[in-house]
């Protein structure tokens, strides 16, 4: 590399004319297609391209005090979600009743169990009352709605207090502290 | 006679059409592209099948982290400036022009009113290191310890077409969220947006 020539310049004729080396006037452009590429990946890498989407939530007005028809126990499906990543539920009976309490993951086992559900008692009617608990993630809750958004079901509520019913079932059936 | 010569092909390639590709794809890159810009707090969010955009500008978003701290954020500098002269005047504070100018720079803060001047006040790369509090709320959504509501108000006092992004952190506990949510119904704010990340809808899945 670092040499420096100590010959005579370009002499192979002793005498004769000494030439200058004509330099090539082709340029190496590797390395530049290196940079530019370079360059290229860190751009992808350091921006954002793809926008995060996102969904909609409409709660109701809690200053509007609505008379809403009572919902039939026998067409709710009461959904809590607990910890852990897991889901319970009621069908058919509300929670003073001794009805059955079911687990259920997130993500296909609990459309599954909406499916069933909403054969027994048909779309139009079928209500799902989503209860999240102290110890469930915000994830869940965005799981369960976005299972709502996927099985087309436009009648269900969130709402986040459990009654002492509720609680004393999730005690005792699911062994959850609430 | 003499024997046919091959011409042989020179072993460089000529790089200049190569080079000239690569530096049209950067430029357009660098034009197109945002920035990430720096958040207060690295959120992950859940992911679902929604295929509706966040938009763009007029967006106020509160940051909900893993350990329960909540940020807020609005979009636009000039916005942002409106949004602390609105506080600081009713909260009788005062802000220089420094502060202001080094406020509106931060796309989302997690802190206590009291403790925002001096933040603002530390040099950059000092203002990294911070750990943010996260911003004051409570179950009512109208307590007077709640920050929250403060915010919010006055930055749709900023800018009356603000939209509401919620993004939520995969971990965060719903009695968080909860807080967030009584913040906002208590200011007759029933419609928003909760950012996720895009995931594919279920084989045969149509949208209505």
């Amino acid at each position: 590399m670092a040499e420096i020539n100590t010959g005579g310049g370009g002499g192979k004729h002793d005498g004769g004319k000494v030439r200058s080396k004509k330099a090539s006037t082709r340029v190496d452009m590797t390395p530049m297609v290196d940079l530019g590429f370079l360059l290229i990946t860190f751009f992808i890498l350091a921006t954002t391209l793809s926008k995060p989407s996102s969904m909609t939530l409409n709660v109701p007005d809690k200053t509007l005090k609505e008379e809403t028809e009572p919902i039939k126990a026998s067409n709710v499906m009461t959904v809590f979600l607990g910890k852990d990543n897991k889901a319970y539920y009621i069908f058919g009976k509300a929670a003073n009743e001794d009805p059955e309490l079911k687990t259920v993951g997130y993500g296909y086992e609990f459309r599954q169990a909406l499916q069933e559900n909403v054969k027994k008692v048909g779309g139009e009617k079928f209500v799902v009352v989503i209860k999240p608990t102290k110890q469930s993630t915000y994830k869940n809750m965005v799981d369960v709605l976005d299972e709502m958004a996927i099985t087309k079901l436009k009648r269900y509520a969130l709402v986040d207090a459990l009654t002492a019913d509720e609680k004393k079932l999730l005690k005792d059936k699911a062994k959850l502290d609430v | 006679m003499p024997a046919v010569k091959v011409k042989r092909a020179s072993s460089a390639v000529d790089m200049t059409a190569m080079c000239d590709v690569a530096f049209l794809l950067l430029t357009f890159f660098i034009l197109t592209a945002q920035f990430r810009s720096q958040d207060a707090a690295a959120i992950e969010t859940p992911s679902s099948i929604s295929g509706i955009k966040v938009p763009d500008n007029d967006i106020m978003t509160i940051g909900l982290g893993r350990d329960g701290k909540v940020y807020f954020g609005i979009d636009n500098a000039q916005n942002r400036i409106a949004m602390l002269d609105n506080i600081a005047a009713a909260k009788g504070l005062s802000f220089t022009n420094n502060e202001k100018k080094e406020f509106s720079l931060m796309s989302n803060f997690g802190l206590p009113i009291n403790q925002l001047k001096a933040y603002l006040n530390l040099p950059k790369e000092q203002q990294a290191k911070v750990n943010q509090a996260g911003i004051p709320t409570d179950t009512t959504g109208a307590g007077p310890t709640n920050e929250l509501k403060e915010w919010v108000y006055n930055a749709r006092k900023a800018n009356n077409n603000l939209r509401i992004a919620l993004k939520g952190d995969n971990l965060a506990k719903f009695p968080e969220f909860k807080n967030v949510l009584a913040t906002l119904q208590a200011q007759n704010i029933n419609k928003f947006n909760l950012i996720t990340g895009t995931e594919a809808p279920p084989a045969g899945w149509k949208a209505d």
